[in-house]
């Protein structure tokens, strides 16, 4: 028979980490993935997403950095990644958001200063977080958004989560958001299908 | 099997995060039958009860209970030639494409993990045999790896039933395993003896890098069970085991590129491949 059994592995066991911001960047890539099980972890991602984050960096480095600190799932980790969803960079965006939605209950302590934030693509992508929350505290957190938000994008993006996640107690605050953005075709279409969505089960019930 | 009173939502809650804080494996309350059945049938086989009792003796990890946990929570069937496209496309394209990048002599490296009970790893040294041409030239390495230690150890002796032998003819049945009581097949010797088996958990990088560098990779139906976070690390993992320019192969319902954006994607005429890039990064991953 042709192919060929080796005798148990021959690869070599894993070799201690380099400091996490130095040498190649293979060897950041490895550093990095490995300092998510280091006491002083979340320094040394933080420092080294501050050097890769920068326009000269490895984004497969990054990426290993922000899968690292959604892997310790803590708020320090998350807040580490929160002022990345203010970037400039498309990818560094994306990559923040991604790496908070892997971590939503890191985030919780975050989202009620997410949802107030001056920057309005901050409190659309900040939305989309709520999604993994626990139903309660997300409806909450976008009911209240939903009261005071007067930017339709990020209305929208609410109530597409709430679409999905509704509860009837959000019903009231999507009337009213309906009521502000009477004169807009798309908001009053989203508003109608999410409050029918959330109505269905408890009318299923009855 | 007696009957096991049910967890409350809390000792369910507390169970699932233990279970996934070991293997990434995410349960939530809408798999509370499957999870319930998997408790209670480790109860039962141990007499033990009421649940919290249960639980300190899987905290304390009391006669290796923790493996055995985990192990009633792998999915292990199979079956030969599953999504066999893949396998085609292992030997029209993915094979000749690595042989290239190595140098004479070289070998090839194949990973299948998970490969629950071998049906995966064998199939591929099967299909190798049968449809690839530089078999007899080319020195090919199998390894099949799965958490599931009581899978690996049932696929090292490689006995099976009919249902996985399903998909495989007459012919290649007869020619690759002997019969050893009712319905039941044992893949011959020599074909054993041509794959190796191990335990590794792919969330687990100290595991994964025990491994070495791989050309393929089958990682199939297996991500879909963990989390983002999981998924991720994962995905680095089979990143860090493929040589630059390797393929991993996922289940059809599986698509790396919702997990990471490391890979690119390869469509070739038989499947959709990831690929690690080649050295130098991506950019190298144009259709097949």
């Amino acid at each position: 028979m042709p192919l060929v059994r080796k005798p148990p592995s021959q690869a070599p066991a894993t070799v201690a980490s380099p400091a996490p911001i130095e040498g190649t960047s293979e060897q950041r890539w490895a550093a990095v993935r490995d300092a998510a099980e280091r006491p002083d972890g979340l320094a040394l991602l933080a420092d080294a997403l501050s050097r890769e984050g920068a326009r000269d960096g490895d984004p497969r480095v990054r990426e290993a950095i922000f899968t690292s600190l959604a892997r310790l799932a803590t708020p320090e980790s998350a807040a580490v990644v929160v002022p990345y969803l203010r970037s400039d960079d498309a990818n560094l965006r994306t990559g923040a958001i991604d790496a908070l939605r892997a971590m939503p209950l890191a985030c919780l302590s975050h989202l009620p200063a997410l949802l107030r934030d001056g920057d309005a693509d901050v409190r659309l992508l900040s939305c989309e977080l709520a999604r993994e929350l626990p139903d309660e505290e997300a409806n909450r957190l976008l009911c209240e958004l939903l009261e005071r938000e007067t930017e339709k994008n990020v209305c929208a993006a609410a109530i597409e989560v709430l679409a999905e996640i509704g509860r009837p107690e959000a019903v009231p605050s999507l009337v009213r958001c309906a009521e502000r953005f009477a004169g807009d075709p798309f908001i009053t279409f989203s508003l109608k299908v999410a409050t029918e969505r959330i109505a269905a089960p408890a009318r299923d019930r009855q | 099997m007696s009957e096991v009173e049910p967890v409350s939502p809390e000792e369910l809650r507390a169970i699932c995060e233990f279970l996934y804080r070991r293997t990434g494996m995410l349960f939530t309350e809408a798999k509370r039958y499957y999870v319930q059945r998997r408790i209670s049938d480790r109860m039962n086989a141990l007499g033990i009860a009421p649940f919290r009792t249960y639980f300190a003796y899987l905290r304390s990890d009391a006669d290796g209970e923790v493996e055995k946990f985990i192990n009633a929570f792998t999915i292990n069937e199979t079956y030969f030639y599953r999504e066999d496209h893949q396998l085609r496309c292992l030997s029209s394209d993915l094979l000749a494409e690595r042989v290239r990048a190595k140098r004479p002599g070289e070998m090839l490296r194949i990973w299948s993990v998970p490969c629950a009970t071998g049906e995966e790893p064998y199939s591929i040294a099967i299909w190798l045999l049968e449809n690839w041409p530089q078999v007899d030239v080319q020195d090919i390495e199998i390894i099949g790896s799965d958490i599931d230690t009581q899978c690996t150890a049932a696929a090292a002796e490689g006995e099976y039933g009919a249902r996985a032998l399903m998909r495989l003819s007459p012919q290649l049945v007869e020619k690759y395993f002997v019969p050893v009581g009712k319905d039941r097949w044992r893949v011959v010797p020599e074909l054993r003896q041509s794959v190796q088996f191990s335990s590794a958990n792919i969330t687990k990088a100290s595991e994964t890098r025990q491994h070495g560098i791989f050309d393929v990779i089958f990682c199939r139906n297996v991500l879909i069970y963990f989390d983002d976070a999981s998924r991720r690390v994962a995905a680095e993992n089979l990143f860090e085991a493929l040589a630059p320019g390797g393929f991993v192969c996922l289940g059809h319902t599986e698509s790396m590129s919702r997990i990471s954006p490391l890979f690119d994607v390869r469509r070739f005429r038989d499947a959709i491949v990831y690929q690690r890039p080649h050295a130098g990064g991506k950019g190298g991953g144009s259709n097949g």
